[in-house]
């Protein structure tokens, strides 16, 4: 057989395999150590600090459990969230990411590596990003091999659709749940593959583990019964299935439940009704094919079918009226927004308000995936030509995942690994076709013709396969077939030769491709993850006109003033976006926060920052708040501040109030969302518009007041307030936190109260005849 | 009490004996008092001059007395001669019973024969000495506060003249006591007021002044009101814990500090609209601090600047290079903080900042006595600002031995505890000084010795290696343990 170069021949395939198994060693660990390094512009470009919103919660809890121990973790009230509810923390939340940290935090304080609880919170998803490329690589190589192991690796390490979940800083429950998915999904393929109740209960541990991580947990929970139902329904039941899927539902399903937030959800819910639908199937067929090995009927067979199928209705009937009954919880509203994108918009506003709930758009799958995004249907047609039961899963996951992936802007992360897979599997077969350096022997007899060419291609696979040793050069061969088909075609009647590659140019010319392209995902990468995903929007930056940083810092000024200066048990009213940020950094009571479990005390909160003064005062008092925080970002431009927030907090007051709070009156009559002197009435009337707009227009000396955000000049006479004070601004006015003010002592309303003070005289009329009817 | 036992253990080299005093015929006289006090915002300087005869042959010991509240408020006290720079010793030598004045004595290290003069300069540092009154100031109005000491310095000696000048930074000299019952002494104004100074005095001719009958008869607080132009800042607490690493040729130093500012209470609230227009204008207003200065030493890295909540990054930090032992340093890293919002009268804030340094740079080994010696300073330099609770812990190398300490001045409280960190096995001897009151005087070394063998150096590496040495040892074992029950041929897959 000749070659397109000269290879080495006296080398012993021990040399071999011993090299290629050092080289995946080093080109895992460049693996590992580029997943992390990309992570990091966050530490670099800023500092180690916590990001975003939820993150500060996990923080302080984490804080919590490291300090405290497991036990008050579990045990913790924690009444300074959600004035004057309170929140029982330890059975509301997903406490795996905690309980991870917390485990590190004691087995370096053990070996004394007194290691900040912040610094393993900031890095503890990039060093969770490493283990998912781990995961992954295991995963692709049950797939192909390990070459396309590694490359899978390599592409969920810096792809940015995962980075965006996972820099430092990046504290949230995605950071370890995307490696727990990956390898839950690993040791199922494992444990289908050998029928190994070992793998499945391996299985089952990981996903208690992802069950304590993670809400999205569920998709776990109906991937791999969905797979097992395919594999089902492809005939290719098996006691290898049987063994795997009921160890790790049997012990998934059992541990799952010992996680307080979720309890009995497993055997309630619906959304966990199709794993359980799975395994009473499995024993039905299980028990059937047990029947049919020692009784051979044909009419039996036929009253087992028949009977399969009752029973698969009954279950599926008994299910409904279950459901209908109040049995089984029906599904959630979250749950419904995955089907129809307008429900959330309609329903539970939100939900709907929440950025990360919109619908993708087309071109951030580009910006998550690049080149990715092209290979991945490649990789999917890839697994079909083998169809393996592994496969099936692949291509399952690549369908459920690409269509979440399309309704919500979170579920990129899961449609994440499996692009990488997919994609991976398609690079490796590209390029194990052109490195292979076997080129086809000259053709002694003509082949055939056009037609049979792809047969020919088939024939040589099959053979490949049952050599079982050359499943490179059996896809080179195939891949090879399919180009050759396309030229034939085209010179339809032309004698073609044996199809194959000839020469070390051809196969340069694809490799040089398909490296630049590799290397124009790396740039592509890195760039995206510097400026894009690197910022913990607690800190802004900008930069100077001599083009050093600037940092904008005044979330932090504003948080640690209120730690400073007010009172340990001060209550901060501000829009549900900043509570665990507040509670995280300022350490001060909260009425709402990120964890939006009660509709009802948001819209409160909503009608309080909508109504005029006069209404939201007792609203205020009622709920012993002490100061109203707003962010405005109109001096700056910073456009992520509360006036754009504003019609959601109407809205969502709107839900629960609608007689007095209604979204029209906030627009102009021609319907715009102004904020300058042609604002409705409502607008410029609500508590928001005025601690926003508060003295600024004096800002500017009289001058026109612009705001940057809306790009809308701010009337010259600003609003004034009588209810409350301005307590504290921040440097560039982003953050401006209100005092209520007390009840006036002689019960006076504070507006007449204020009035009086400044000097104001009260219109004269009826009290000077009132006098005089007296004397 | 406490207060007062703790004053004067701060105050003192070592607490004597009583030694009576009042002899009937006196040493001294005084031909001449000035005391001079320079009023600041949390710090007042008090600078006194005695200008003394000896009236005896072969006097050495000069008694110098204090007023209970002076007492109280000084916090560093120092004796010369004048125009020179070796302190005297000072011995405390009571108060005599039922008096509320306390006596020090000097001694002066040649004595005098009769008729012989000597300048002795008295300087103290007093803090909290002052408030701000009113208590309460808005945002664009000024600061001003008062300051109160008694009208006659105490002396055992009869005195010829005496006076005392009150200097204030501004001009701004709002009110001042025009003290009464001065007739015996001056026949002109008891009290004149030129500028920024206000002299009472001079009074001439006034007895013994150190008997209960005098501070009856004559002694009487003066007060005065006057204009303060800079912040009145106060260390509520400050930690500092100076790690000393040979492995890393180390020394890190890390401050925990809490400020406060002391001065008028903000009347209202904050606006940073005014406070805007104010800086604009360069007209801010004195009781606000929107940045300060502090001296670092030179040749420090990796400085860090944090609050509870992350990294403060608005400040700016110049280096010096370090220099050469011996070689006189002149210049110091200057650092500017900017704390994250301006500090209003009344407001905290809390931050930590912390250094490395070259080992070099402040330590040596001595190859006689075999000993490493560390200076390590009490504090950084607050300007104008005084520390009220103070603690230094110093941490020695593991394994260090025959610890033994130099300190400029003594501590309210020490002790030698253990404190664990990277990877140690033993712990670390740490040594834990308290101090209260403490003002830029305080800011000296501490100099700490110690001996490390050359087996507590390699403790580290030889745990390191252990730990490793184990978990290979247990990882070949396990991959030659077969725990297998049942043997299957696997091939098949």
């Amino acid at each position: 057989m000749s070659t397109a170069f000269p290879l080495p021949t006296d080398i012993s395939s021990t040399t071999v395999a011993n090299t290629a198994s050092l080289l995946r060693i080093v080109a895992f660990g460049l693996i590992s150590g580029a997943a992390i390094a990309s992570r990091l512009f966050a530490v670099i470009n800023f500092e180690s600090i916590i990001h975003e919103f939820d993150p500060w919660f996990n923080y302080r809890a984490t804080r919590v459990l490291a300090a405290k121990g497991f036990y008050e973790f579990w045990n913790w009230f924690d009444p300074t969230a959600w004035y004057p509810l309170g929140r029982v923390v330890g059975g509301t939340v997903y406490p795996g990411l905690m309980a991870t940290s917390g485990v590190i935090y004691n087995f370096l304080h053990y070996f004394n590596l007194p290691v900040d609880i912040r610094n393993i919170c900031v890095l503890l998803a990039p060093g969770f990003s490493a283990l998912t490329a781990w995961a992954t690589y295991m995963f692709t190589t049950e797939m192909k091999d390990s070459s396309a192991g590694l490359l899978a690796a390599a592409f969920i390490g810096i792809v940015p659709g995962y980075i965006s979940r996972s820099v430092a800083g990046s504290y949230d429950n995605e950071a370890i749940a995307i490696f727990l998915l990956m390898i839950t999904f690993y040791l199922w393929i494992k444990a289908l593959k050998l029928g190994s109740a070992l793998f499945g209960t391996l299985a089952a541990v990981f996903y208690f583990y992802m069950v304590a991580a993670w809400g999205g947990y569920a998709f776990i929970t109906n991937m791999i019964p969905v797979h097992a139902l395919v594999l089902l329904l492809m005939g290719r039941f098996s006691s290898r299935l049987y063994v795997a899927y009921c160890s790790w539902y049997a012990i998934g399903t059992l541990s799952s439940m010992q996680v307080p937030f979720v309890g009995f959800q497993p055997v309630r819910t619906s959304e966990h009704m199709g794993a359980l639908g799975v395994f009473g199937l499995l024993q039905i067929v299980a028990f059937a094919s047990l029947v049919r090995s020692h009784v051979s009927s044909k009419q039996f067979q036929n009253l087992l079918a028949i009977s399969v199928v009752t029973m698969g209705v009954l279950g599926a009937g008994a299910f409904v009226v279950m459901t209908y009954k109040g049995w089984i919880a029906p599904w959630t509203g979250r749950f419904y927004s995955l089907w129809d994108t307008g429900y959330a918009k309609k329903y539970i506003p939100i939900i709907a308000s929440v950025s990360e709930h919109q619908p993708t758009a087309w071109p951030s799958f580009f910006m998550d995936l690049q080149l990715l995004i092209f290979l991945f249907p490649a990789g999917v047609v890839m697994c079909f030509r083998d169809l393996r039961d592994e496969h099936v899963f692949v291509i399952i996951y690549a369908v459920v995942a690409s269509y979440f992936a399309g309704v919500m802007v979170r579920l990129m992360l899961t449609l994440t690994p499996v692009v990488c897979v997919s994609a991976a599997v398609a690079l490796s077969t590209l390029l194990d076709t052109y490195v292979d350096a076997s080129e086809p022997d000259v053709p002694e007899e003509r082949t055939e013709a056009n037609g049979s060419s792809a047969s020919d291609g088939k024939k040589t696979k099959k053979a490949g396969a049952a050599v079982g040793s050359q499943a490179g050069a059996s896809a080179a061969a195939a891949a090879s077939s399919a180009i050759s088909d396309l030229v034939s075609a085209s010179k339809s009647n032309a004698q073609s030769r044996q199809k194959g590659i000839w020469g070390a140019d051809a196969r340069l010319v694809i490799l040089l491709n398909a490296i630049g392209m590799l290397v124009f995902f790396v740039f592509h990468c890195t760039w995206v993850t510097s400026n894009a995903y690197s910022s913990p929007s607690v800190v802004l930056a900008s930069t100077n006109p001599d083009g050093s940083q600037h940092i904008i810092d005044d979330y932090r000024e504003a948080y640690y003033w209120l730690r400073q200066n007010t009172p340990q048990d001060a209550v901060v009213m501000s829009w549900w976006d900043y509570g665990y940020q507040i509670a995280g950094m300022a350490d001060r009571v909260t009425l709402v926060d990120n964890n939006t479990w009660n509709n009802t005390h948001i819209a409160t909160v909503g009608k309080a920052m909508s109504s005029p003064e006069e209404v939201a005062y007792p609203i205020l008092r009622k709920h012993d708040v002490d100061y109203v925080l707003v962010i405005f970002g109109g001096l700056l431009g910073y456009s992520g501040d509360d006036i754009n927030k504003f019609l959601w907090m109407v809205r969502i007051a709107q839900g629960v109030w609608p007689d007095e709070i209604q979204e029209p009156n906030y627009f102009t009559p021609q319907g715009e969302y102004r904020v300058d002197d042609r604002a409705s009435e409502t607008m410029r009337n609500s508590l928001m518009y005025k601690m926003s707009y508060y003295r600024f227009s004096e800002l500017y000396g009289g001058g026109n007041a612009l705001d940057r955000v809306r790009n809308q000049q701010i009337p010259k006479v600003g609003p004034t307030l009588d209810y409350l004070e301005e307590a504290f601004t921040t440097e560039n006015w982003i953050v401006r936190i209100y005092k209520v003010r007390k009840e006036d002592p002689l019960g006076r309303d504070l507006k007449t109260a204020n009035a009086f003070a400044q000097g104001k005289k009260r219109k004269r009329g009826k009290p000077v005849s009132r006098r005089r009817a007296i004397v | 009490m406490l207060r007062l036992s703790n004053a004067i253990s701060c105050v003192l080299v070592a607490l004597a004996a009583a030694a009576s005093s009042s002899a009937s015929s006196q040493p001294f006289e005084n031909s001449a008092i000035v005391r001079t006090i320079d009023l600041g915002g949390s710090l007042v300087h008090v600078t006194t001059t005695f200008a003394l005869k000896a009236l005896k042959d072969a006097v050495n010991v000069y008694t110098i007395t204090l007023t209970e509240e002076e007492i109280f408020n000084t916090s560093w006290l120092e004796v010369n001669v004048k125009g020179k720079q070796h302190p005297l010793t000072i011995t405390y030598s009571g108060a005599p019973a039922g008096s509320k004045f306390h006596n020090l004595d000097v001694n002066l290290e040649t004595p005098l024969d009769a008729g012989a003069t000597l300048n002795l300069v008295l300087e103290t540092v007093q803090t909290h000495a002052t408030w701000p009154w009113p208590k309460e100031a808005a945002q664009d109005e000024k600061q001003s506060l008062k300051y109160e000491t008694s009208l006659f310095v105490l002396s055992p000696y009869n005195t010829s003249v005496q006076r005392t000048k009150l200097k204030s930074s501004s001009p701004g000299i709002l009110s001042y006591t025009t003290p009464d019952n001065v007739q015996a002494f001056t026949l002109e104004s008891p009290v004149t007021k030129s500028g920024a100074t206000v002299t009472y005095g001079p009074y001439n001719n006034i007895p013994s002044s150190a008997t209960p009958e005098f501070l009856a008869r004559y002694q009487q607080p003066v007060v005065l009101h006057y204009n303060y132009d800079y912040p009145v800042l106060e260390v509520l607490s400050l930690k500092r814990a100076a790690e000393i690493s040979h492995w890393g040729a180390n020394l890190n130093i890390q401050d925990d500090i809490v400020l406060h500012n002391a001065g008028p209470q903000l009347k209202g609230h904050f606006s940073r609209l005014q406070h805007q227009t104010q800086s604009f204008y360069g007209r801010g207003a004195p009781h606000v601090l929107p940045l300060f200065t502090v001296q670092l030493p030179p040749g420090i890295r990796n400085t860090y600047y944090i609050d509870q909540i992350g990294n403060v990054s608005t400040s700016r930090l110049r280096v010096a290079p370090s220099v050469a032992r011996g070689s006189k340093n002149t210049q110091n890293s200057i650092m500017e903080l900017k704390p994250r919002y301006p500090i209003m009268g009344g407001w905290n804030y809390t931050y930590t900042l912390g250094w490395d340094a070259s080992l070099g740079d402040s330590g040596s080994y001595n190859s006689k006595t075999g000993k490493y010696i560390v200076s390590v300073p009490v504090m950084t330099e607050f300007p104008g600002a005084v520390v009220n609770d103070a603690e230094l812990s110093i941490i020695l190398p593991e394994g260090a031995t025959d610890v033994d300490y130099v300190a400029p001045f003594p501590a309210l409280s020490n002790d030698v505890s253990t404190h664990v960190t990277y990877l140690d096995t033993i712990g670390r001897p740490m040594v834990t000084f308290k101090y209260k009151n403490l003002t830029n005087k305080h800011a000296k070394p501490i100099y700490v010795s110690y001996r490390v063998p050359i087996t507590a150096h390699l403790r580290k590496p030889m745990a390191v290696a252990t730990v490793l040495l184990t978990l290979f040892t247990f990882a070949m074992v396990a991959r030659r343990v077969d725990l297998t029950i049942h043997k299957t041929s696997t091939k098949k897959m």
